[in-house]
C-alpha cells in the first residue's frame, strides 16, 4: 500500500529582484511594479512510496531534494499538484531545532522532545536512555552552551529517535557526528526499517544510499530523471554530473 | 477558526506551554535579581508615575495607588504580548523552516509568556490590596472573565502583527510608536475625564480603555460591570480575534519561504 502519493507536483519560488520587506519600501515602490524572477524548484514530480520501504533521493545541490522533503513535511506549500500522506510523518530535516544554549542537557531534551511530538511523560520515562545513547550521562545538568557541536547533534538525534515515527524524512542529518556515532545511527535506522517504518532518505553519500535503499529517486534541476533500482540510478547520476 | 483547529491546538498543548515557559524562564536567567525584576519593574514605574501625577498634576481618584498599579499591569500585558508576538515568527526561523506545527502556536505562546509575567506582577498588586484593606465584593469574580476577553483582544492583535511583520519588518517600529500614543489614549495613569468632552467620546471607543475600566470597577470600586460595556468588549474581542485569524491564515503558508 502506498503511504505517500505525489502527483504532478510543482513548486515555483518567486525571487524579487529588489527585496521589499518594509512597509515603507512597499509604499514608495507602488508606482514601479515589482520585478520577479521565478525559480522552478520542482517540475511535475509524480511519485509513490510504499509502506515500509526505504527510498533514497539523490541529486546535485539545488536539484530540489530538500524542497520535496519540506513539502512532504508540510513546511512548504506546493504551487500545484497533490500530495497524499496516509500516516504520521516525522521530519528530521535538521537536528536540534529549538535547542537553547542557556539550558541544560536535560531541559533541552524536554523542550526538543516536545517539539518532536513526544509527551512529557514519555520524555521522563526515556530521559536516562536518551542520555545514555548520546553518551552524555555525565553532562545531564550542564548547559549545552559548553557542548561541542558533535555532542549537541548526538543529544538531538538520541531525543529525536524516541518519537516512534511511521514515516521518517531524513535530510542529510547523519553526515555530522563521528564514525562511531554514525554507525549507531544506521543501526537505529535499520531497526526502524525492520519495524516497518517508511523512510525517505536524502543523501550525498552514495555508498550509504546503495547499502540501505533498494529504490532511489534521482532529481536533476527539479525534474524526476529516474526512479528505480539504486544501482542503476546511481550509475545514471554519475553519468549526468 | 474552526473547531478542528481548536482540536489541533489542544493536541499541541504541551508545545504551546513549553515554548511559553522557555521564554519566561529565559527572560530572567541571566539577571542577578532574577524573578524579582518583574516585581521591581512595576513598583518603580508606580513610584515615578505616582509622584508625578498625584503631586504635580493633582489627579483626584479614589484609591489612586491601586488605580495606577492595576492600569500599569494591564497595559504592560498588552504591550508585552503584542511586542513579543511581533518577533514570534521572525525571531524563530529555525522552528518555522524545519519543523511543522500550526504557526499560531508561536503567537499564542508569546501571549502566554506575557500573561505569566503579568500574573507574577500581580503579586505586588495583591500585596497593595491587603495593605490598603480594600473592601472587596463578590463582583471580583467578574475579573477572570474580563481578563480572558482582554487576552483574546491581545491575541487577535498579536496574530495580525506577527504575520505582517514577516513581510514588512518596519511594522515593529510603527507599532512601538502606536503603543506610545496608546499609553496616553488609555486610562492607565489618569481617568479619561481629564480630556475635553469630544475627545472622551472618541477615546471611550478604545476597547482596552473599556477593559481597564471594567477591571477597575469590579476590583477597586465593588461595582457590577456595565452590561453595555461588557457587551461592547465581547463584541470587539470576537471581531479582533476573527480578523487576526483571517489575516494570519492567509499569510501563514508562505512564512517558511519569506524568512
Amino acid at each position: 500500500m502506498a503511504v505517500i502519493e505525489v502527483e504532478h507536483l510543482h513548486k515555483v519560488f518567486r525571487i524579487p529582484h529588489e527585496r521589499r520587506n518594509t512597509l515603507f519600501a512597499t509604499l514608495t515602490g507602488l508606482l514601479r511594479p515589482p520585478v520577479y524572477e521565478t525559480f522552478h524548484a520542482l517540475k511535475d514530480i509524480s511519485l509513490s512510496i510504499e509502506g515500509g520501504e526505504m527510498l533514497g533521493i539523490i541529486g546535485q545541490n539545488g536539484s530540489g531534494k530538500s524542497t520535496l522533503l519540506k513539502i512532504l513535511a508540510r513546511i512548504l506549500v506546493s504551487t500545484s499538484g497533490t500530495v497524499r500522506i496516509k500516516k504520521r510523518i516525522t521530519p528530521f530535516l535538521e537536528l536540534g531545532v529549538g535547542f537553547n544554549q542557556d539550558f541544560t542537557a536535560a531541559e533541552n531534551i524536554r523542550i526538543y522532545g516536545i517539539i518532536m511530538g513526544l509527551s512529557p511523560r514519555e520524555i521522563d520515562d526515556k530521559m536516562d536512555f536518551i542520555l545514555e545513547f548520546a553518551d552524555l550521562q555525565k553532562f545531564r545538568d550542564t548547559k549545552i552552551r559548553n557542548f561541542s557541536s558533535g555532542m549537541q547533534v548526538r543529544l538531538a538525534f538520541s531525543t529525536a529517535i524516541q518519537t516512534n515515527p511511521q514515516i521518517l524524512l531524513l535530510d542529510e542529518v547523519l553526515a555530522v557526528g563521528d564514525i562511531d556515532f554514525q554507525k549507531k545511527c544506521y543501526e537505529v535506522i535499520n531497526t526502524f526499517k525492520n519495524e516497518g517504518v517508511t523512510i525517505v532518505f536524502v543523501s550525498h553519500d552514495l555508498a550509504a544510499i546503495q547499502q540501505h535503499c533498494p529504490r532511489t529517486l534521482l532529481l536533476h534541476h527539479g525534474e524526476k530523471v529516474m526512479v528505480g533500482d539504486s544501482e542503476d540510478v546511481i550509475a545514471k547520476y554519475e553519468s549526468i554530473s | 477558526m474552526r473547531i478542528q483547529h481548536i482540536r489541533e491546538l489542544y493536541d499541541y498543548r504541551n508545545l504551546i506551554w513549553v515554548l511559553a515557559w522557555v521564554d519566561f524562564k529565559q527572560r530572567y536567567k541571566n539577571s542577578v535579581l532574577g524573578y524579582f525584576w518583574s516585581l521591581l519593574e512595576p513598583l518603580l514605574m508606580l513610584a515615578v508615575l505616582y509622584i508625578v501625577f498625584s503631586n504635580l498634576m493633582k489627579v483626584q481618584v479614589e484609591y489612586y495607588q491601586l488605580f495606577l498599579l492595576q492600569g500599569i499591569i494591564m497595559w504592560s500585558f498588552f504591550t508585552r504580548s503584542t511586542s513579543a508576538s511581533l518577533l514570534a515568527i521572525v525571531g524563530k526561523p529555525q522552528l518555522v523552516k524545519k519543523v511543522y506545527f500550526p504557526r499560531d502556536i508561536l503567537v499564542i505562546s508569546s501571549c502566554i509568556t506575557a500573561l505569566l509575567m503579568s500574573i507574577f506582577e500581580s503579586i505586588v498588586f495583591l500585596a497593595f490590596l491587603l495593605y490598603f484593606r480594600l473592601p472587596l465584593s463578590l463582583n471580583i469574580f467578574y475579573l477572570p472573565v474580563i481578563l480572558f476577553l482582554f487576552f483574546l483582544i491581545a491575541l487577535g492583535t498579536s496574530l495580525v502583527l506577527a504575520a505582517l511583520n514577516v513581510y514588512y519588518r518596519d511594522i515593529q517600529y510603527i507599532w512601538a510608536v502606536i503603543l506610545q500614543i496608546g499609553f496616553f489614549a488609555t486610562p492607565v495613569v489618569f481617568p479619561l475625564s481629564v480630556f475635553p468632552q469630544y475627545l472622551q467620546q472618541i477615546l471611550s471607543k478604545n476597547p482596552i480603555a473599556q477593559v481597564i475600566y471594567l477591571a477597575r470597577d469590579v476590583t477597586l470600586y465593588s461595582k457590577v460591570p456595565g452590561l453595555d460595556q461588557l457587551a461592547y468588549v465581547i463584541f470587539i474581542a470576537i471581531v479582533i480575534l476573527g480578523i487576526g485569524y483571517a489575516i494570519f491564515t492567509r499569510l501563514e503558508p508562505r512564512f517558511a519561504e519569506e524568512l
